[in-house]
């Protein structure tokens, strides 16, 4: 065993750890709880088997009789009730007699159970009859069990003759766990609702691109090479102030520009215009803002990205083509631009991935809103599975939303991988041992 | 000197700074007004504020009902930030190291899935570690957060730590070998004090977004003993009862002031990594 690569993998073993927890596991689950119909309801551990009153509406529409049977209480003479008869303060020879004569015994009236009760030897009065069948008083409906099997000896111990089939079935509606489903994606595929989201998306990540990451970002590059370093460090430290700030605090400097007493309804009121929130008034107004709020933070990237690659041309090239004569634009033209392919792959490949998962400014700035006109991809999913007014979550439907996505960023990024040659990445080391 | 800063004397250089002002006037404004509006009073229907006041710092001294306070908030952002921080220096610097210098099994491999993982839009993974937290009881703790979120750091700081590596001259490696130290040995002694710029830039990066993070703190930990500064502000704004931007400005400020100082003092190690891609 040589040490280097013992050493090695001590020393990559947290960080393995850490992504197969953290990364892999989800990514794999994303998937497992994507077939499931989970939901706040059915809770995310295994469920129970509760006879509710509305599992026994399900049941009458198949096994009329016996629904009718389990609402209704039966009289099993068992120890627990033995116990709660002893606990009465009666007459010791009547719950000695009742235990020797009729334990294990099922009643399937009161009246039944009654009738038995008075023939005893001991012959209790009635209202002591009453007091002893009130004890042995057992109904199936609300009771919880916690398994299959508990469930059916409950159903035997009260005495329904029920079929394995008829077991099923019962256990079937009474079940309030989640269970395997593909459902989820028809139901996105189906959707008119999930349609718009797609369409919402794709607008929201090609506005943001083309305006802001890739034209915006390439103006502020351009606009800083041609002024005096002062300055242009200025503008980039500004411009670089969306990215640094805590999202939380961007966005409410956007709220206070946008709401209704806020700087643009208090400026618009200078000029006769009635207060309004400018954010949210419509869906057009939502839109320019969402594309804005998230267009200054994405510029910035572009702009180091492509100031870097500018840096990289040499300053021979600017020298050389002014003595020619040649103007800004025609610097621009085939100087820069040229040159700028690379950087501006790399900055749309980037940032469609980020974009696409990127959910919160928009939830912190419209919430999708008004109604859904600013709905993304990724917020739906968090609104479906995480937070929704509704307040039942559906964690199954959710999951299957963000796959979509997991999917997506696989293989796109998988893909950047072979564009942006990652062969060359990997050298391999100088010192065996 | 001037013909050193400007690209060139021949072109007037005045529309493209007063275009490049005009473009940039909101941003300036939306911070100018963050910082003026949290000690100072303006009347309804004016832009000019006209008295100064502290009112809107008070929840420094007095906590509102059905809020936790703002100094256990603050403690948890602290201990969130440094917690994330240390977590991917530490990981990231050792990991680093292996992807660069040592020859381990699946090496390649590896790499490559770092930089999947890099591209690879994280928070799209939340419902489901949502849900992981929940069964294996992490949810509502500064822990489990802390350990998701340095997970989905983890990739951009092993990334960059293994590009700070490669421009360590394996000769410092090999005079520690032939010494006869062990490769921990080198590593730790030889090796790490070369990087340090590398681990102030990770570390910064990582105390930065850690102390900026907002949904995973606000789905996976939004009890109020284990809030940090962002989802109480985010709460503070959603209640509509007491609407006050003086206050969420009053908040915001005390919240974005940490963040506008490590900037300011070391901008310089952070433009290399908001360059080379972080998420946005």
């Amino acid at each position: 065993m040589n040490t280097s690569r013992m050493l090695g993998l001590v020393m990559i073993a947290p960080a393995a750890i850490m992504i197969l927890l953290f990364f892999l596991m989800p990514v794999v689950l994303t998937g497992v709880f994507s077939m499931t119909n989970m939901t706040t309801a059915t809770g995310i551990s295994g469920g129970a088997y509760q006879i509710a009153p509305h599992s026994l509406n399900d049941l009458k529409s198949t096994m009329p009789d016996i629904a009718e049977q389990m609402a209704q209480p039966r009289y099993a003479i068992d120890e627990a009730g033995m116990k709660a008869v002893e606990g009465l303060g009666l007459d010791a020879g009547i719950a000695t007699e009742l235990r020797a004569k009729h334990i294990g015994d099922v009643f399937q009236t009161r009246r039944e159970a009654e009738r038995m009760i008075k023939g005893l030897d001991q012959r209790p009065s009635t209202p002591d009859v009453k007091k002893i069948s009130e004890q042995f008083n057992r109904s199936v409906v609300n009771s919880r069990f916690s398994s299959k099997e508990e469930l059916f000896s409950a159903l035997d111990t009260l005495g329904f003759k029920l079929t394995d089939a008829q077991k099923d079935s019962v256990a079937d509606v009474t079940y309030t766990g989640w269970n395997w489903t593909t459902e989820n994606f028809s139901r996105i595929a189906s959707s008119p609702d999930m349609a718009r989201v797609l369409f919402n998306t794709l607008l929201y990540v090609a506005l943001v691109l083309v305006l802001f990451n890739t034209a915006y970002a390439m103006l502020l590059m351009i606009w800083t090479h041609y002024m005096p370093s002062a300055p242009a460090t200025i503008f980039r430290s500004i411009w670089l102030l969306p990215r640094i700030t805590p999202v939380v605090i961007y966005v409410l400097m956007w709220k206070w520009l946008a709401w209704d007493t806020g700087f643009i309804s208090v400026l618009m009121g200078k000029f006769g215009y009635p207060p309004k929130n400018y954010m949210l008034d419509n869906a057009y107004n939502a839109w320019v803002f969402v594309v804005l709020i998230n267009g200054f933070i994405g510029a910035s990237m572009g702009m180091l990205v492509f100031s870097s690659a500018l840096k990289a041309i040499p300053k021979s090239q600017f020298f050389a083509s002014e003595v020619d004569g040649a103007s800004r634009w025609q610097q621009i033209r085939y100087i820069i631009l040229p040159q700028m392919r690379w950087p501006i792959l790399f900055v749309t490949c980037y940032q469609t991935l980020s974009l696409l998962a990127s959910f919160n400014e928009i939830l912190l700035s419209t919430r999708g809103g008004p109604g859904k006109a600013t709905e993304v991809w990724s917020l739906a999913a968090y609104h479906t599975a995480l937070n929704n007014y509704a307040g039942n979550l559906e964690y199954g439907l959710g999951a299957a939303m963000a796959l979509v996505l997991v999917v997506i960023g696989i293989v796109l990024s998988l893909g950047y991988l072979r564009i942006f040659n990652y062969g060359t990445l990997v050298s391999r080391p100088l010192i065996e041992d | 000197m001037a013909e050193k800063s400007q690209p060139s004397a021949n072109y007037s250089t005045w529309p493209v700074i007063l275009a490049l002002s005009i473009v940039s006037a909101p941003l300036v404004l939306m911070y100018a007004y963050l910082f003026i509006d949290t000690i100072t009073d303006t009347a309804a229907g004016s832009l000019i504020p006209d008295s100064f006041t502290l009112r809107h710092w008070r929840f420094l001294w007095e906590t509102p009902a059905g809020k936790p306070n703002i100094w256990l908030v603050t403690l948890n952002t602290l201990i969130f930030a440094t917690s994330v921080t240390t977590v991917i220096v530490l990981v990231s610097s050792m990991a680093g190291y292996v992807l660069s210098r040592l020859n381990v099994p699946g090496r390649g491999f590896f790499l490559a899935g770092v930089m999947v993982l890099h591209a690879f839009p994280s928070v799209t993974l939340i419902i489901a570690i949502f849900i992981v937290l929940q069964m294996i009881g992490l949810y509502n703790s500064l822990i489990g957060v802390i350990l998701v979120k340095a997970a989905i750091d983890l990739p951009l700081g092993i990334w960059l730590m293994k590009g700070f590596y490669d421009t360590v001259p394996w000769e410092i490696e090999m005079a520690g070998v032939v010494d006869g130290a062990s490769r921990f040995r080198v590593w730790r002694s030889l090796v790490l004090p070369q990087v340090r710029p590398g681990i102030m830039a990770v570390g910064l990066f990582s105390f930065l977004t850690a102390w900026s993070e907002f949904i995973l703190p606000q789905v996976l930990a939004p009890g109020s003993k284990v809030q940090v500064l962002s989802v109480y502000l985010s709460a503070l704004i959603a209640d509509d009862n007491n609407f006050d931007f003086g206050t969420f400005k009053a908040v915001g400020v005390f919240y974005i002031i940490p963040v506008l100082i490590v900037y300011a003092l070391f901008h310089k190690y952070l433009m290399n990594i908001y360059g080379g891609g972080s998420k946005g």
